[in-house]
């Protein structure tokens, strides 16, 4: 559009700071019909691991209230199948990529990203260590602060592209994971995954997601994702990534205010598919008409005492 | 695939809960039998996700058949002509175009959907269509004027207030027996698809089956409404289906 609200995460310049989640948004091609694709800020794409992963069992989806649970279990198309079929045409399109990468070891993560470094049309990775639905891997590192920053290491060893590590909510000690992923090199940390929910169907007596347990997105999080980037945005001096039940402009504030450079829209895609391209434009006008920077935004919530 | 920003124009309530909703966009609204679309009402964030309806109607109008049955359901019956609706489509794949042989619908509770529209589709050159419709109770069985002029409807419930008594798989194996090349078109429970299936593979003849599956994005890109297929693999039923081979899911190779 123009650079009114050209947004800085380390190195790496954005055109704006309005991105789509992983596991929401496909590999982004799907959605050329109904839009062009390079306006949003980047997508993420699918968790991408080194080979082709089938998924959980169904079923995999439901809706909860302002919400909904998932367990696909990461079902992806592997390295090969990305970086030959998906990779080419997104980067015709001109559409800024950032690959959610997931590996069941370290090691794992690591041959990504060395795999990924190469890899022409990438423009940042995002390690995840936060998904709630697989059984090994996940999760697990973003629970131990020393596990995460051992993954974060090995990733920065292996690629020179910015490395982004999406956090899970789930740590019992979110603000050590985030400060111990700082210090082994991450450029920006994207928050929060989703939450493990559970619902049950009363006339069947079964659960409604085949694993019991899924990933609880939507606003329904939304409170608690802000709490989170707030409270880490005291304790790192790297740039955030908000998410969390994002669904409009203001929603979009919200987390610029408490701590977040950037956001990216998740649920809401599913809800309208163009939710990302009209914040864009929404902010567009607010920054126009108050004449800032997206980034005069982050962090400036304003607290009358301190809440400590 | 488009994102139409439309007005709800008609709400036809049917018996049961059920409604026929017609709506228009600034353009005509697109789709095959066995596509749909994914609908939600302009009502803020609850329920959030749309929900996936195969198409009636297209054209300057198109159509949904709902039933309500939940939270997004019971919204959408309850609206009123001029109220916003947001619809994207068409989704998936739909039937394959009826060839000469005798089209054969079969049909189980709000599964009367897809078929409606793909007999209001066939032209003069195919047979005239069997309908077979079954439902619980003779008040679950909408629009069958509309049906009789369309196609041969033979009605079927659990109970016996409509039409015959028992299931739509015993006028289908009748049917099927009278030696008249068919193909089959079905939508419903997945115990009636199967059982369905199963018929028409031992009778070797065609059939497609319709599915329903809970589903966010419509569009093959959440990974969310994974079926299993005959070979234990998954497939999904927004981008591979909704409309699949009988054989695909039930019959292995054959």
């Amino acid at each position: 559009m123009n650079d009114v609200l050209t947004t800085s995460i380390g190195e790496w310049q954005l055109a704006n700071p309005v991105m789509v989640a992983s596991g929401t948004f496909g590999y982004g091609l799907e959605y050329t019909d109904l839009m062009d694709i390079s306006r949003l800020g980047a997508i993420s794409v699918k968790g991408i691991s080194l080979n082709p992963r089938l998924g959980n069992p169904p079923p995999r989806v439901c809706e909860t209230p302002c919400g909904m649970l998932n367990a696909i279990g990461l079902a992806n198309v592997g390295y090969d199948v990305f970086v030959n079929e998906k990779l080419p045409e997104l980067r015709e399109r001109g559409a800024v990529v950032i690959v959610n990468t997931y590996g069941t070891s370290t090691e794992e993560f690591a041959e990504l990203a060395r795999r990924f470094d190469q890899a022409d049309g990438v423009a940042a990775l995002e390690v995840n260590i936060s998904c709630p639905n697989v059984k090994s891997g996940g999760m697990h590192f973003g629970a131990d602060p020393a596990a995460a920053a051992a993954v974060t290491a090995a990733v920065r060893q292996a690629t020179s592209l910015p490395v982004i590590v999406k956090l899970s909510p789930e740590a019992p000690d979110l603000r050590a994971v985030a400060q111990a992923v700082q210090g082994a090199g991450a450029d920006a940390l994207s928050l929060i995954n989703t939450i493990r929910g559970m619902s049950i169907n009363v006339r069947t007596r079964t659960p409604r997601i085949g694993p019991v347990f899924g990933g609880l997105s939507g606003p329904a999080i939304r409170p608690i994702a802000l709490r989170m980037v707030y409270e880490i945005y005291q304790v790192v001096d790297i740039p955030l990534i908000g998410i969390g039940g994002i669904t409009c402009f203001r929603d979009a504030l919200e987390f610029f205010l408490a701590g977040a450079t950037a956001i990216q829209v998740g649920t809401a895609n599913f809800k309208n598919p163009l939710t990302a391209i009209e914040i864009i434009d929404q902010l567009h006008e607010y920054c126009i008409a108050n004449q800032i920077n997206p980034s005069a935004l982050t962090g400036q919530i304003q607290i009358s005492s301190p809440n400590e | 695939m488009n994102y139409w920003t439309c007005t709800i124009t008609e709400i036809e309530h049917l018996q049961s809960g059920y409604a026929l909703l017609r709506f228009s966009a600034d353009e005509a609204i697109t789709g095959e039998p066995g596509q749909f679309v994914m609908v939600r009402g302009d009502w803020g964030d609850h329920p959030i996700l749309p929900r996936a309806f195969s198409l009636v109607e297209t054209g300057p109008h198109g159509a949904i058949l709902v039933r309500a049955v939940g939270t997004g359901t019971e919204k959408l019956v309850q609206m009123k002509p001029g109220d916003k609706l947001f619809v994207m489509g068409p989704c998936g794949r739909g039937y394959k175009q009826p060839t000469s042989r005798r089209p054969v619908l079969v049909a189980g509770g709000v599964g009367v959907a897809p078929l409606l529209f793909l007999a209001d589709r066939i032209d003069e050159k195919t047979p005239r269509p069997v309908f077979v419709y079954g439902a619980q109770t003779s008040a679950d069985l909408v629009l069958t004027d509309r049906l009789q002029s369309l196609a041969s409807l033979e009605l079927i419930t659990e109970d016996g207030s409509c039409g015959e008594t028992g299931l739509v798989t015993a006028p289908l194996a009748r049917l099927l027996n009278d030696g008249v090349p068919s193909e089959i078109y079905a939508c419903g429970p997945t115990g009636m698809l199967s059982a369905v299936a199963q018929i028409a593979m031992r009778a070797g003849t065609d059939c497609e089956i319709a599915f329903e599956s809970p589903m966010a994005c419509g569009m093959g890109t959440c990974k969310g409404c994974a079926i299993h297929d005959a070979d234990g693999q998954y497939r999904y039923v927004c981008s591979d289906g909704p409309v699949f081979d009988a054989r695909q899911i039930y019959g292995g190779t054959n």
